[in-house]
This record gives C-alpha cells, structure tokens and sequence, in this order.
C-alpha cells in the first residue's frame, strides 16, 4: 500500500493552521541576554559547588532556564552546567536535595533529564546517573510531573 | 456509606447523566446508540435504546426540568430526545428532534443550559455550537462561538445565570465566553466576569500552566469561580476579580473531569482511577484527599501502600525474569491478579457528575469511566493519600 500520503505536511493547505509560537509565551528576554545570564549562573554554580552547596547550585541553574527558539547556546551551556552538578552529587544525598527544590524547579528537572536521556555520549552524560535521579525526582515528585514534561512547550 | 459500584459493562462507558429523581440513568457505551437503565434490584437494567448517530456518541446530557435527553456523537450531529406518545399505538417512547449544528468535526461534549432553553455543544471544529429551539420549523438552531478557539473544544460548563459559558480546549486555554442569544434570554444583571456581553465577549482567558489541553472546566455554585483541569497533571482555580489563579500540580496522572461540591469544594478524576477531592478559598486551594480509600476498595480489599519506583521496577524485572527462566508468562493464568489496581474504577474515569444535592452542597458525586462501572461516592468519605504516585500501582 502506498503510505507516502501520510508524509504530506496537509497544513501548508490550511490558512487557519495553528503555529508553534502560538502555543506558549516566549521568553520577553533577548537571546544574547539569556546567553549572559547562563554565563553568569555557570559561574555561581561553581561557587556553591566549590562550597559543597548542591541544593543551591540546582535552584540556581534551574530558575529561569533558557526555553524556546534561538537560545541553543545557552540551553547546552544550562545543560553542561546541570550535568556537572548531577555528576558531581553523592547517590545518597540526591533525594534530600530534590526535596529542598520548589515544585517549579523540580519539573525543570526533570525537563533537564529527560533532554539528557535524549542525547547519549553528549558532553559528560552518564546514562546511570541521569537514571538515578530521574528514580528518586519521581519518587517525590510524582509521574505527575513527568507528565508535565511531556507536556510543556518550553522546551529547555 | 461506602461507594457504591455498579459493573454495568465490559466496554467502557463515554458519557452518563441521571434524570432529575436519579431512578433512571442515560449511558453510551463506546457505541452509536444510547441507553436509558433502571434499576432492579441491585442491577441496573435497559429499558429503552435511543438510536439515531452513525457513529460513537460522545456526550450525554439530561435536563433535570424539561425532561429531555441531548446527545452529541461524531458524526457530527446532536439529537434532542423527549418522551412523546406514538401517534399509533399511543405508548411513550422516546423521540429524535434534529439539531443543526452546522459543524464539520465531530461533535465532543454537550451541556444544557440551567434553564434548559438553550444548550451548548463544544466541537473539533474549533467552535461551540450554542443550541436554541425554533418553534416554527420545529428543530434546533445553532449560532456558534468560533473566535478566538485555536483547537478543539473538549468540555464546557454553563454559568448559572444562562449566559455565560466556559470552554476547555486543546490549544491549552480555557475561556469564559458570552453565551447570550437575544431571543432566548434576558439582559443578564453584570457578574464578576463582567456587565456588557453581547454574544461571543470573552470575558476570560487563562491557559493551562504547563502546556496541557484543557480537559475540564467548572464554575463554582455561584458561577463566581472558575476551575479548570488540564492534560500537565495540574488544575487552577480563577478567582476574576482578585485576579488570582491557584495552580496545584498533581503528583499523579492528569484529570479529565471535574465537578464542584461548594463554593470550597471540588471532586476530580481522570487517568489516574480515582476521584481527588479539592478544597480552599480565595486565600489558596489544596489536595485535600481522595474518595477512594484504597484499603476498602477492589474486590480483595488488600491495599498497597506507598510504592515507589524501585518497587515497580522489580516488579517488572521478576515478570521478565520468571518469562526467561521458568517460561512462566504472567498474562493470563497466575498474573491475572497483577493487573488488578488498588482503586476501585480499574481504567480512566471519563465522568463525574454531581449526583445527590443537600441544601446547596453536593454530598455524592457519580463516576463513570473506561472500566465500564458507574460508582457513586459519598463526597464527605475524603481519605489522606498514600503513596505520592497514585493508583497506577499495580498490587
């Protein structure tokens, strides 16, 4: 059968088409702006790290994550700077310090997770610790917000 | 008193609404035709089959007041259903009045107005058909609310001034729109959503926090607040005037249907198999627990606390484990039990409807949902939740 119908983008047809940017506020700062900011937090990150402060180091990175189009710099330096923090937490502490994140960054989170998950051998990813805490972010904070993740538009 | 539960199908149930005296149920089971069930015993028996859709029927609604039946279906149509005698043997049955929704999409949610002279049908045409009768061709015509819906409609709810109407929609907003049709109503006296309303203002929009179809929405007694539920696990409560929205996120998966109880009350349900109960005021909103108390719920009654993860992931590890090893496959045989979940309704609950009103306060809510049962709840009976991920736990 002939299913090469189905690749046919039908809404170039459509006038009344609904577009992606319609879907979610855009982030009112300028790119080179949010690319400051996360220049900026990487920087506090290492501080609070250098502190032995994770729980701060991960409110810092995930207030205000970088979302939407034209940010792909500061999304991957959020990202590495996320990653250093996940890499760099002892397995027992992780679930005190998710419990001490506000339910906003704890979505962001897992955002930041899942993002990871999607692109092996990235960076200094490590399947087995993102696993980890994915296991113990869903044990406080529900599938609930995993379905959050799935379903949110500001894609970090 | 404990839920009661009636199995009244193996296929899932769409949509439910009881006439005004509740001795008598209207339901659709996943099918073109509609039923009406009366009980006999504890059985809930059909008396009667409305058939006239071609195809599923989506919504059923059932005026307390004029006594008619309106069900919406996918084939794009809307019927009025109302007890006539037969012109020829003289016995009452239940006829058919056209609706003309002028729609293109199917037709996915239909609700009378409280004073049941008008009603509206929410479509995926993006519009909302708002439905009145036209006494001198004998049908029902329909003027729509088109602008400003990006998506489908997938559930609406009339304010009870006749009005107002509030819409959830796939585009992730939910809105409260004008309703008002000049020659049905009169000029409504000004609410807090607003005083000139001439037919399709918006009185409000407000989307969803994450990003989520709007599933359900629901004005409060009053009609002065407005709760809607959406598909990223969260509902928001609307005050207009404050203007305050409280978002609580769900630890667990998304509702689908909500009703309010009072002023400070509201009973909701969806993916996760159990209804949640709701509570607050214009100073904040909270979880305040569930009507499915798991330990006296399903057949065996064995409730499983709080699981986790970890536990889920062995468990599918011995699945796998006993299917490689022992050749032992858990479907069917042994594993039957391992499919049972802890909370009564056993898959999705599509619908919940207030059932029984005690001065002002609704004190038992119906549910219907895809496991094919109808269960009624007392909305006082609110147990604490156990365990943060909800009823998807297998025991």
């Amino acid at each position: 059968m002939d299913v090469n119908f189905r690749k046919i983008d039908i809404d170039q047809f459509d006038e009344d088409v609904l577009h992606e940017s319609e879907l979610y506020e855009a982030d009112p700062r300028d790119p080179s702006e949010v690319l400051e900011e996360a220049k900026q937090r990487q920087a506090a990150v290492r501080t609070s790290l250098a502190r032995s402060d994770i729980a701060g180091a991960l409110s810092i990175v995930l207030e205000n994550a970088p979302y939407g189009l034209n940010v792909e710099e500061a999304k991957n330096l959020t990202l590495q700077t996320l990653l250093s923090i996940l890499n760099s937490t002892k397995s027992t502490e992780i679930t005190g310090v998710i419990k001490s994140l506000s339910p906003d960054a704890q979505d962001t989170l897992m955002k930041y997770l899942y993002k990871g998950m999607g692109l092996p051998g990235w960076g200094d990813i490590s399947g087995s610790v993102l696993l980890g805490w994915h296991e113990k972010l869903t044990e406080v904070a529900g599938v609930g917000c995993i379905v959050r993740t799935m379903t949110d538009r500001r894609i970090v | 008193m404990p839920p009661q539960v009636y199995a009244l199908s193996q296929t899932p149930v769409t949509s439910h609404a009881f006439n005004a005296d509740r001795s008598q149920v209207c339901i659709s089971l996943n099918s073109n035709e509609a039923q009406i069930l009366s009980p006999k015993g504890s059985e809930w028996v059909v008396n009667e089959t409305l058939s006239e859709h071609d195809k599923v029927i989506t919504s059923i609604d059932w005026a307390p007041n004029s006594n008619r039946i309106v069900t919406a279906s996918q084939d794009r149509n809307a019927y009025v259903w109302q007890e006539t005698p037969d012109p020829e043997t003289g016995k009452i049955i239940w006829k058919p009045t056209l609706v003309l929704l002028r729609i293109n999409r199917a037709a996915t949610y239909v609700r009378w107005s409280p004073k049941e002279d008008k009603f509206a049908v929410a479509s995926g045409a993006r519009a909302i058909a708002i439905c009145s009768f036209d006494e001198e061709n004998n049908w029902w015509v329909a003027k729509q609310l088109k602008k400003p819906i990006r998506s489908t409609v997938l559930s609406v709810d009339w304010h009870p001034n006749n009005v107002l109407l509030a819409a959830g929609s796939a585009d992730l907003k939910a809105r409260v729109f004008s309703a008002y049709i000049k020659e049905v109503d009169e000029r409504p006296s000004p609410t807090v959503w607003g005083s000139k309303l001439p037919f399709n203002t918006i009185c409000g929009e407000y989307s969803s926090p994450s990003g989520g179809w709007v599933h359900a929405v629901g004005f409060s007694p009053s009609g002065d607040i407005l709760a809607f539920a959406s598909h990223d696990s969260t509902i928001s409560i609307v005050y207009p005037s404050g203007p305050a929205v409280y978002n609580i996120r769900l630890p667990a998966l998304p509702l689908v249907s909500l009703t309010w109880t009072s002023e400070n009350g509201i009973v909701a349900a969806g993916h996760d198999c159990r209804p949640f109960v709701f509570s607050g005021s214009e100073q904040g909103w909270q979880e305040a627990g569930t009507l499915d108390d798991s330990k006296s719920g399903g057949a065996s009654g064995s409730g499983f606390g709080a699981g986790t993860p970890g536990r889920l992931k062995s468990g599918a590890f011995a699945t796998f484990r006993d299917a490689d090893v022992r050749g032992q496959s858990s479907i069917g045989g042994a594993g039957q039990t391992d499919t049972k979940l802890t909370t009564i309704h056993q898959n999705t609950i599509t619908s919940v409807r207030p059932y029984e009103i005690v001065n002002g306060e609704v004190t038992k809510v119906s549910t219907s949902g895809v496991d094919g049962s109808l269960v009624l709840w007392d909305t006082n009976e609110v147990s604490a939740i156990t365990g943060r991920l909800g009823a998807t736990h297998l025991r």
